[in-house]
């Protein structure tokens, strides 16, 4: 039992509040160049995601890792989540998981 | 014939494995709520499991939001997992902690289910919460793997839902459920649960954020000018006032009753705050 080290669900707004922590967030891959992926956030905006990512890489990619700039995640899971995947609801889910609903999660 | 004369009550009554009727009492004594709450399937995260409350009389019962939790589902990646011939162990990580699994391996079937989980792979686990020398784990009954990634958002959400449900909509069991106050006084999360409201009702808000009809009882028998008349105020004012049907405004008063918050007067129609003397 452990709750020290928790992922925070995160989209590219709410990645800017966790710089240095560790976060979840679902991206399409827009562009993948090595170690660096450019990808979309469930919020539709852009954030860069680095570390050694899996080949292939599916349309719709989960990074956990630490969000080292406003705008970017250093990656430590890669999880390929298919190439369909609701992305307004998991966007939703970030919201109430950084609100109201905070202590369910933090 | 010899089976037409058999009487299965007279023929296990007499002890060995079958319960005599004694014990069969404690349970009939149960409302059908305690035991629906008995047997719930709880969606948690393990925040919540690490957050839940040993409930008192029980060392082994866990309490999240005044529901008596045994049965969970959870949602979470597989990590160190072992793999041994009687059981597999694995810690969950659902993003909000990590809980040690064991799933114990009795049958082929066992064997198949858990042979094709592998560590870093989304799952899906059932099982039972324990608490043993201060440590919680899952001892696992079903675990399979998410195939269909929408289905971890989900889960949160049912979560998220069920929390809802348990601290706000569920309505007031008045002592059936174990700890009502508890259930109620979320409505202040920063406090964590141990937050104690002045009374159950206050904060009970439906999920539009309305007050509950209690809420609006009890504010408006607390008024200055329902004190005036010592019989108190007839229902079918408050009805008026309220605007509410006069069967939801009866639920609400009786559960106001049962809570010792109102009381009603000369006849069963007129009601006072008990704040009000």
């Amino acid at each position: 039992m452990d709750t020290s080290n928790p992922a925070v669900f995160v989209n590219a707004e709410l990645l800017r509040l966790y710089v240095g922590r560790r976060v979840r967030a679902v991206i399409q891959v827009l562009r993948s160049d090595g170690g660096v992926v450019m990808g979309k956030s469930t919020d539709e905006n852009q954030i860069v995601v680095k570390g050694s990512p899996p080949a292939p890489l599916s349309k719709f990619v989960e990074v956990v890792g630490i969000a080292d700039s406003e705008k970017s995640i250093i990656v430590e899971v890669w999880s390929n989540f298919g190439d369909s995947f609701d992305t307004h609801t998991y966007n939703q889910l970030c919201q109430l998981a950084n609100g109201e609903f905070k202590h369910l999660f933090l | 014939m010899y089976g037409s004369q058999f009487d299965g009550s007279a023929a296990f009554s007499g002890g060995g494995f079958m319960p005599s009727q004694a014990t069969q009492a404690p349970d009939s004594s149960f409302s059908p709520s305690k035991n629906r709450d008995i047997q719930s399937l709880l969606p948690l995260t393990v925040k919540q499991i690490n957050e839940a409350f040993l409930s008192s009389e029980d060392k082994s019962n866990f309490t999240i939001d005044g529901v008596d939790v045994n049965n969970v589902t959870l949602v979470g990646m597989v990590c160190n997992r072992t793999g041994r011939v009687t059981d597999v162990t694995f810690i969950l990580d659902d993003g909000t902690g990590r809980v040690e699994c064991n799933k114990w391996v009795q049958e082929s079937v066992d064997s198949n289910e858990v042979e094709g989980i592998l560590d870093g792979m989304y799952v899906r686990v059932h099982g039972h919460l324990k608490g043993f020398l201060g440590k919680r784990s899952l001892n696992v009954f079903s675990i399979r793997p998410v195939s269909d990634f929408n289905e971890i958002a989900s889960h949160f959400i049912d979560c998220i839902y069920v929390h809802i449900y348990n601290t706000r909509l569920r309505k007031p069991q008045g002592g059936v459920t174990t700890q009502p106050q508890i259930a109620n006084s979320s409505s202040t999360p920063l406090k964590g649960y141990q937050a104690a409201p002045p009374n159950q009702f206050s904060g009970q808000h439906n999920v539009d954020g309305q007050k509950s009809i209690e809420q609006m009882v009890l504010d408006f028998l607390q008024l200055p000018s329902s004190n005036v008349d010592e019989k108190g105020v007839h229902c079918n004012v408050i009805a008026n006032q309220l605007r509410v049907s006069a069967d939801k405004l009866m639920l609400a008063i009786q559960n106001l009753v049962e809570e010792g918050l109102i009381y009603s007067t000369t006849d069963d129609f007129h009601f006072k705050s008990t704040i009000n003397g």
